[in-house]
């Protein structure tokens, strides 16, 4: 259940300036630690801004977007709704510049087909992946422990999707709208651009589910209002409706706001990253490289499995705690 | 008994008190010192009647009269062989002519009346019955391996059933002295009344005395739980003490913060099935109802819509 979830308790914040915030934090915590001799008053010259991290999360979630939609038989939507969740937290308290959108991606999907039941092997996973796929394996086995670590092991995710189907037994069930299942289509497409915003960090799944329901019979020229206010919040005082119609309010305008970075944009943010990255965390880097031998070196053969993951979370310093911020 | 005396030394109980008179199967007496004296080699023979007898069957004179001794020793080598039972018969009237028929050989063998012809009698006795002689030894060898268990255990028991009564005597006593002792204490260091003081100590071992040492368990089961009378009809069945009974409370439901979902009879009587995928044959025969899930994505769109952060 969600009120008793460590989703509401340590993944839902009050407003969106409170994660701009953490954000910001971390790219400040990044730059201090990297940016010694580069020059104090204008380090966004070398590192990235927040506003530029920012841009370019939003560019790999449309990349994450059109990557589970690779999958054959086609990944169901709570695992696409699952690793979106994975994906924002992980850099809620992690910098792009620490470790790379692309890497903790794919992390993220495959995590999530693990959570959610979505039984695919690593084989089958990086087949989907373009590119060094030997590589990519190890990229995601290697980040896998890592991503959990920063997510505190919090892996249920309560998605959207199980409170629309409610809703809509629900509406069918004690409302007199005609042919409820024509909403479908533009819910599908509202749930698809919410989790291109912070709504899920933000808000209860069943709040998110209520928007997509009332913007989707906005779009079908209906109106669900009766619904909610003489059926849904009959026994709720005036107070907790007001809170509903806020929430719903302001989920709507986040999806509304959804809008593609700029290509060329992008590209410029993506340049930039590569010369500020954290070359430790880079698996391509002779830094990344060297370690990756000691430690092989250091660890005698019949414990060759394990380095692998003693080497990565070896560059998590800090065990973060999202309680604490 | 001041004139019990060995025959051959004519050493009395009244001039020796120590003197041991033994007597072997032949029935005579001699004392311990002339057993010594005689049967130096281990055997000899009887200084009355000449019998050949060995020095290891010479045993402590129990009776006064030695031809009862003499009588015991016979009685208990013919009832080595004539051991049949009552159930080995057929009517009571064999069985008391069998008894009989042992008595009188008894008493031959006891007073010498015709020892030869008794002995034949014995002999064939003993090859026309061998099987039954047999199987009887076989019975009353485990029969007496019982006797003797059960006597061992109640010996056990009953050495227990000492200690602990010594134990809580020495309890008791100490109790009194620390009491005593306390009283002094009292008596010396407390600002009150002496007088009151008193009262209230001897009140307090009269209270004391009436709770009483609890009755000693009565010793009526083996170590294992099983009654001394074990076989006899009444069995014993072990009483089982019973705790308090359980009681069901129903877990808390946390807040839901959200309104209330419907509940099961709801969804079955409110038409809310009608709108879900029913469940098939196969599937109602795995046990799945399409009532449960209908009330899950009820139960997850109304959780969480009074959330506020």
């Amino acid at each position: 259940m969600f009120s008793t979830s460590t989703q509401r308790k340590f993944w839902t914040f009050s407003d969106e300036t409170e994660l701009a915030r953490l954000r910001e934090k971390h790219n400040l915590q990044y730059i201090s630690k990297h940016g010694s001799n580069t020059d104090e008053y204008q380090p966004y010259n070398i590192f990235l801004s927040p506003e530029e991290e920012g841009l370019l999360l939003k560019q790999y979630e449309l990349h994450m977007k059109e990557f589970c939609k690779r999958f054959s038989p086609p990944m169901p939507k709570g695992v696409v709704g699952t690793a979106f969740h994975y994906f924002k937290r992980f850099y809620l308290y992690n910098s792009t510049m620490d470790y790379h959108p692309k890497e903790i991606l794919a992390t993220c999907v495959y995590l999530a087909c693990k959570v959610e039941e979505f039984n695919v092997s690593i084989g089958q996973f990086v087949a989907n992946i373009k590119g060094d796929r030997e590589k990519a394996s190890d990229i995601i086995l290697n980040n896998e422990l890592l991503l959990m670590q920063q997510l505190n092991y919090h892996l249920t995710i309560h998605n959207p999707f199980r409170p629309v189907e409610g809703f809509l037994i629900d509406i069918k069930t004690r409302c007199t709208l005609p042919n409820p299942e024509r909403l479908r289509s533009g819910i599908d497409e509202f749930l698809e651009k919410v989790f291109l915003t912070d709504a899920c960090l933000l808000y209860a799944p069943s709040q998110i589910a209520l928007a997509a329901v009332l913007h989707s019979a906005s779009k079908e020229q209906e109106n669900l209002d009766s619904y909610v206010t003489e059926i849904l919040f009959i026994d709720a005082g005036p107070d907790k409706l007001a809170i509903l119609i806020e929430a719903v309010r302001k989920i709507r305008s986040l999806v509304k706001m959804v809008e593609n970075p700029v290509r060329e944009r992008v590209k410029i943010i993506e340049k930039k990253l590569d010369r500020c990255r954290n070359q430790e965390n880079n698996p391509d880097s002779e830094i990344y490289k060297r370690r990756m031998r000691e430690t092989l070196d250091e660890d005698d053969m019949p414990y060759s499995g394990t380095s692998r993951m003693s080497l990565d979370t070896s560059g998590v310093t800090q065990v973060l705690s999202p309680s604490a911020s | 008994m001041d004139d019990q005396a060995c025959p051959r030394c004519k050493t009395t109980k009244y001039r020796n008190p120590s003197l041991k008179l033994m007597v072997n199967v032949c029935g005579h007496t001699l004392c311990e010192s002339c057993v010594d004296l005689l049967f130096l080699k281990g055997s000899g023979s009887c200084p009355e009647c000449n019998v050949p007898l060995r020095r290891s069957n010479f045993r402590v004179q129990m009776f006064e009269d030695p031809m009862v001794e003499k009588e015991i020793d016979i009685r208990k080598r013919v009832l080595k062989d004539y051991n049949k039972k009552e159930e080995d018969f057929e009517t009571l009237r064999e069985y008391n002519d069998y008894l009989e028929e042992i008595e009188t050989i008894i008493f031959n063998l006891t007073n010498n009346i015709d020892v030869v012809n008794t002995n034949k009698r014995i002999e064939q006795y003993k090859k026309d019955n061998r099987e039954i002689i047999m199987k009887n030894k076989v019975k009353i060898g485990q029969e007496e391996l019982e006797l003797e268990e059960i006597l061992e255990i109640e010996k056990q028991m009953e050495e227990l059933r000492r200690t602990e009564v010594v134990r809580l005597e020495l309890e008791a006593k100490k109790q009194k002295i620390r009491e005593k002792e306390a009283l002094i204490d009292e008596l010396m260091f407390a600002d009150g009344d002496a007088k009151e003081i008193l009262n209230t100590f001897a009140q307090n071992v009269a209270s004391k005395q009436e709770e009483a040492v609890p009755p000693l368990p009565l010793v009526t089961q083996f170590s294992t739980g099983v009654k001394f009378t074990c076989g006899s009809a009444q069995s014993h069945l072990p009483v089982i003490e019973e705790g308090p009974l359980y009681r069901y409370e129903p877990p808390i439901t946390p807040d839901r913060i959200g309104p209330d979902p419907p509940t099961i009879e709801e969804i079955i009587n409110e038409g809310y099935l009608q709108h879900v995928k029913a469940e098939n044959d196969t599937e109602k025969a795995g046990g799945y109802t399409s009532t449960l899930p209908c009330l899950r994505a009820l139960q997850d769109a109304l959780a969480g819509l009074y959330h506020t952060s």
